[in-house]
Protein backbone atom coordinates (compact mmCIF):
# COMPACT_ATOMS: atom_id res chain seq x y z
CA UNK A 1 0.00 0.00 0.00
CA UNK A 2 0.86 3.69 -0.92
CA UNK A 3 2.40 5.91 1.93
CA UNK A 4 1.55 9.26 2.36
CA UNK A 5 1.76 12.10 4.72
CA UNK A 6 -1.36 14.04 5.57
CA UNK A 7 -0.62 17.30 7.68
CA UNK A 8 -2.86 19.81 8.82
CA UNK A 9 -3.40 22.80 10.26
CA UNK A 10 -6.01 23.68 13.30
CA UNK A 11 -7.66 26.63 14.60
CA UNK A 12 -4.48 28.60 16.83
CA UNK A 13 -7.14 28.93 19.50
CA UNK A 14 -7.93 25.40 19.99
CA UNK A 15 -6.07 23.71 22.85
CA UNK A 16 -4.24 20.50 23.21
CA UNK A 17 -6.65 18.27 24.30
CA UNK A 18 -8.58 19.31 21.36
CA UNK A 19 -5.94 18.59 19.05
CA UNK A 20 -5.28 15.43 20.82
CA UNK A 21 -9.14 14.66 19.74
CA UNK A 22 -9.06 15.64 16.06
CA UNK A 23 -6.09 13.19 15.85
CA UNK A 24 -7.51 10.65 17.12
CA UNK A 25 -10.84 10.72 15.15
CA UNK A 26 -8.28 11.17 12.40
CA UNK A 27 -6.33 7.85 13.45
CA UNK A 28 -9.63 6.01 13.81
CA UNK A 29 -10.63 6.68 10.24
CA UNK A 30 -7.62 5.42 9.08
CA UNK A 31 -7.18 1.66 10.89
CA UNK A 32 -10.96 1.30 10.45
CA UNK A 33 -10.35 1.79 6.61
CA UNK A 34 -7.51 -1.02 7.21
CA UNK A 35 -4.59 1.56 7.52
CA UNK A 36 -1.71 1.72 9.13
CA UNK A 37 -1.09 4.85 10.82
CA UNK A 38 3.16 5.27 11.17
CA UNK A 39 3.93 8.47 13.23
CA UNK A 40 1.76 11.26 14.12
CA UNK A 41 4.13 14.73 15.00
CA UNK A 42 2.53 17.87 16.71
CA UNK A 43 4.74 20.57 14.64
CA UNK A 44 3.32 22.97 17.35
CA UNK A 45 2.26 26.52 16.93
CA UNK A 46 3.76 28.28 13.52
CA UNK A 47 3.13 31.68 12.15
CA UNK A 48 1.51 31.10 8.78
CA UNK A 49 2.96 32.41 5.49
CA UNK A 50 0.12 34.14 4.68
CA UNK A 51 -3.76 34.50 6.00
CA UNK A 52 -5.89 30.95 6.69
CA UNK A 53 -9.46 32.03 7.49
CA UNK A 54 -8.42 35.11 8.90
CA UNK A 55 -5.66 33.38 11.09
CA UNK A 56 -2.00 34.29 11.45
CA UNK A 57 -1.27 31.20 13.19
CA UNK A 58 -1.80 27.92 12.85
CA UNK A 59 -1.08 24.47 14.65
CA UNK A 60 0.54 22.09 12.45
CA UNK A 61 0.19 18.07 12.87
CA UNK A 62 1.69 15.41 10.68
CA UNK A 63 0.64 12.10 10.42
CA UNK A 64 2.45 9.16 8.41
CA UNK A 65 0.21 6.86 6.78
CA UNK A 66 0.04 3.92 4.95
CA UNK A 67 -3.16 3.20 3.57
CA UNK A 68 -5.08 3.27 0.47
CA UNK A 69 -6.22 5.83 -1.38
CA UNK A 70 -9.78 5.67 -0.65
CA UNK A 71 -8.75 5.65 2.66
CA UNK A 72 -6.62 9.09 2.23
CA UNK A 73 -10.32 10.17 0.55
CA UNK A 74 -12.38 9.58 3.37
CA UNK A 75 -9.92 11.49 5.60
CA UNK A 76 -9.96 14.68 3.63
CA UNK A 77 -13.05 14.38 3.62
CA UNK A 78 -13.87 13.78 7.46
CA UNK A 79 -10.76 17.19 7.23
CA UNK A 80 -12.79 19.39 5.28
CA UNK A 81 -15.75 18.58 7.67
CA UNK A 82 -14.33 19.99 10.72
CA UNK A 83 -14.60 23.32 11.86
CA UNK A 84 -11.05 23.55 13.57
CA UNK A 85 -9.26 22.20 10.73
CA UNK A 86 -8.37 25.26 8.47
CA UNK A 87 -6.06 23.36 5.92
CA UNK A 88 -4.59 20.13 4.80
CA UNK A 89 -2.22 18.95 2.68
CA UNK A 90 -1.38 14.93 1.62
CA UNK A 91 1.53 14.12 -0.05
CA UNK A 92 2.18 10.78 -1.31
CA UNK A 93 5.76 9.82 -0.39
CA UNK A 94 6.59 5.78 -1.35
CA UNK A 95 7.56 7.04 -5.55
CA UNK A 96 9.65 10.22 -4.11
CA UNK A 97 11.78 7.37 -1.15
CA UNK A 98 11.90 4.91 -3.78
CA UNK A 99 14.09 7.27 -6.13
CA UNK A 100 15.92 8.28 -2.74
CA UNK A 101 17.32 4.42 -2.07
CA UNK A 102 17.86 4.41 -6.19
CA UNK A 103 20.31 7.41 -5.84
CA UNK A 104 21.52 5.94 -2.45
CA UNK A 105 21.97 2.18 -4.08
CA UNK A 106 24.10 3.93 -7.19
CA UNK A 107 25.95 6.28 -5.41
CA UNK A 108 27.02 3.19 -2.98
CA UNK A 109 27.82 1.15 -5.85
CA UNK A 110 29.98 3.60 -7.17
CA UNK A 111 31.86 4.19 -3.77
CA UNK A 112 32.64 0.59 -3.97
CA UNK A 113 33.35 0.44 -7.76
CA UNK A 114 36.07 3.08 -7.27
CA UNK A 115 37.77 1.91 -4.17
CA UNK A 116 38.29 -1.82 -6.07
CA UNK A 117 39.82 0.19 -9.28
CA UNK A 118 42.46 1.68 -7.15
CA UNK A 119 43.20 -1.23 -5.64
CA UNK A 120 43.93 -3.41 -8.53
CA UNK A 121 45.76 -0.46 -9.88
CA UNK A 122 47.17 0.09 -13.39
CA UNK A 123 44.16 -1.90 -15.46
CA UNK A 124 41.86 1.23 -16.86
CA UNK A 125 44.34 3.93 -15.93
CA UNK A 126 43.11 6.48 -18.23
CA UNK A 127 39.65 5.89 -16.79
CA UNK A 128 41.65 5.80 -13.16
CA UNK A 129 42.93 9.26 -13.91
CA UNK A 130 40.29 11.16 -15.05
CA UNK A 131 38.65 10.23 -11.98
CA UNK A 132 41.37 11.16 -9.68
CA UNK A 133 41.75 14.57 -11.25
CA UNK A 134 38.29 15.68 -10.88
CA UNK A 135 38.43 16.46 -6.99
CA UNK A 136 41.23 19.03 -7.81
CA UNK A 137 38.74 21.25 -10.28
CA UNK B 1 36.43 39.11 -32.89
CA UNK B 2 34.96 39.05 -29.59
CA UNK B 3 36.83 41.06 -27.05
CA UNK B 4 38.37 39.05 -24.37
CA UNK B 5 36.46 39.33 -20.73
CA UNK B 6 38.52 41.40 -18.82
CA UNK B 7 36.73 39.63 -15.18
CA UNK B 8 36.13 36.51 -14.40
CA UNK B 9 32.69 35.19 -13.83
CA UNK B 10 32.90 32.36 -11.32
CA UNK B 11 31.30 29.59 -12.54
CA UNK B 12 27.75 28.80 -10.79
CA UNK B 13 27.71 24.66 -9.76
CA UNK B 14 24.42 23.52 -8.35
CA UNK B 15 23.60 23.55 -4.44
CA UNK B 16 22.55 20.13 -4.05
CA UNK B 17 24.69 18.38 -6.31
CA UNK B 18 27.59 20.03 -4.92
CA UNK B 19 26.24 19.06 -1.20
CA UNK B 20 24.71 15.65 -2.48
CA UNK B 21 20.85 16.69 -1.51
CA UNK B 22 18.81 14.00 -2.71
CA UNK B 23 16.00 14.87 -0.63
CA UNK B 24 14.27 17.84 -1.24
CA UNK B 25 11.19 17.88 1.07
CA UNK B 26 8.17 20.28 1.19
CA UNK B 27 8.53 20.61 4.74
CA UNK B 28 12.28 21.76 4.87
CA UNK B 29 11.46 25.53 4.97
CA UNK B 30 14.81 26.54 5.73
CA UNK B 31 16.57 24.71 2.81
CA UNK B 32 13.48 26.10 0.47
CA UNK B 33 13.57 29.45 1.22
CA UNK B 34 16.91 30.20 0.20
CA UNK B 35 14.92 29.79 -3.50
CA UNK B 36 12.83 32.51 -2.72
CA UNK B 37 13.57 35.52 -2.56
CA UNK B 38 11.48 38.84 -1.05
CA UNK B 39 9.08 38.93 -3.68
CA UNK B 40 8.22 35.46 -2.82
CA UNK B 41 8.53 33.92 -6.61
CA UNK B 42 10.71 30.50 -7.55
CA UNK B 43 14.55 31.69 -8.11
CA UNK B 44 15.06 30.69 -11.50
CA UNK B 45 17.84 28.59 -12.33
CA UNK B 46 19.62 31.06 -14.56
CA UNK B 47 20.10 32.76 -11.29
CA UNK B 48 20.48 30.20 -8.42
CA UNK B 49 22.57 27.77 -11.08
CA UNK B 50 20.57 24.71 -9.45
CA UNK B 51 20.54 22.30 -12.68
CA UNK B 52 17.25 21.10 -14.20
CA UNK B 53 16.79 18.23 -12.50
CA UNK B 54 16.86 19.30 -9.23
CA UNK B 55 15.02 22.48 -10.18
CA UNK B 56 12.00 20.62 -11.07
CA UNK B 57 11.96 18.78 -7.78
CA UNK B 58 12.66 22.12 -6.20
CA UNK B 59 10.04 24.05 -7.85
CA UNK B 60 7.21 20.97 -7.09
CA UNK B 61 8.34 21.12 -3.15
CA UNK B 62 7.94 24.85 -2.73
CA UNK B 63 4.61 24.28 -4.47
CA UNK B 64 3.60 22.25 -1.68
CA UNK B 65 5.31 24.20 0.76
CA UNK B 66 3.00 27.11 -0.39
CA UNK B 67 0.04 25.11 -0.26
CA UNK B 68 0.08 24.16 2.98
CA UNK B 69 1.30 27.96 4.18
CA UNK B 70 4.68 27.26 5.32
CA UNK B 71 5.81 29.53 2.53
CA UNK B 72 4.12 32.32 1.05
CA UNK B 73 2.78 32.38 -2.36
CA UNK B 74 3.13 36.53 -2.59
CA UNK B 75 4.47 38.78 -0.06
CA UNK B 76 1.77 41.17 1.41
Amino acid sequence: MPNYEIMYIVNPNVVEEEIDKINGQVDSVITHGGGKVGKVEKLGKRRLAYLVKKFREGSYVLFTVEASGAVVHEVERRLRVMDQVIKYLTVRMDEDSKRLDKIKAHREKRAAHRGSRRAEGGDRRGHAQQAEQMPEE
Amino acid sequence: MAMQKQYYRRKKVCKFCVERIDNINYKDVKLLSQFVPERAKIMPRRISGVCTPHQRLLSAAIKKARSIALLPYATE
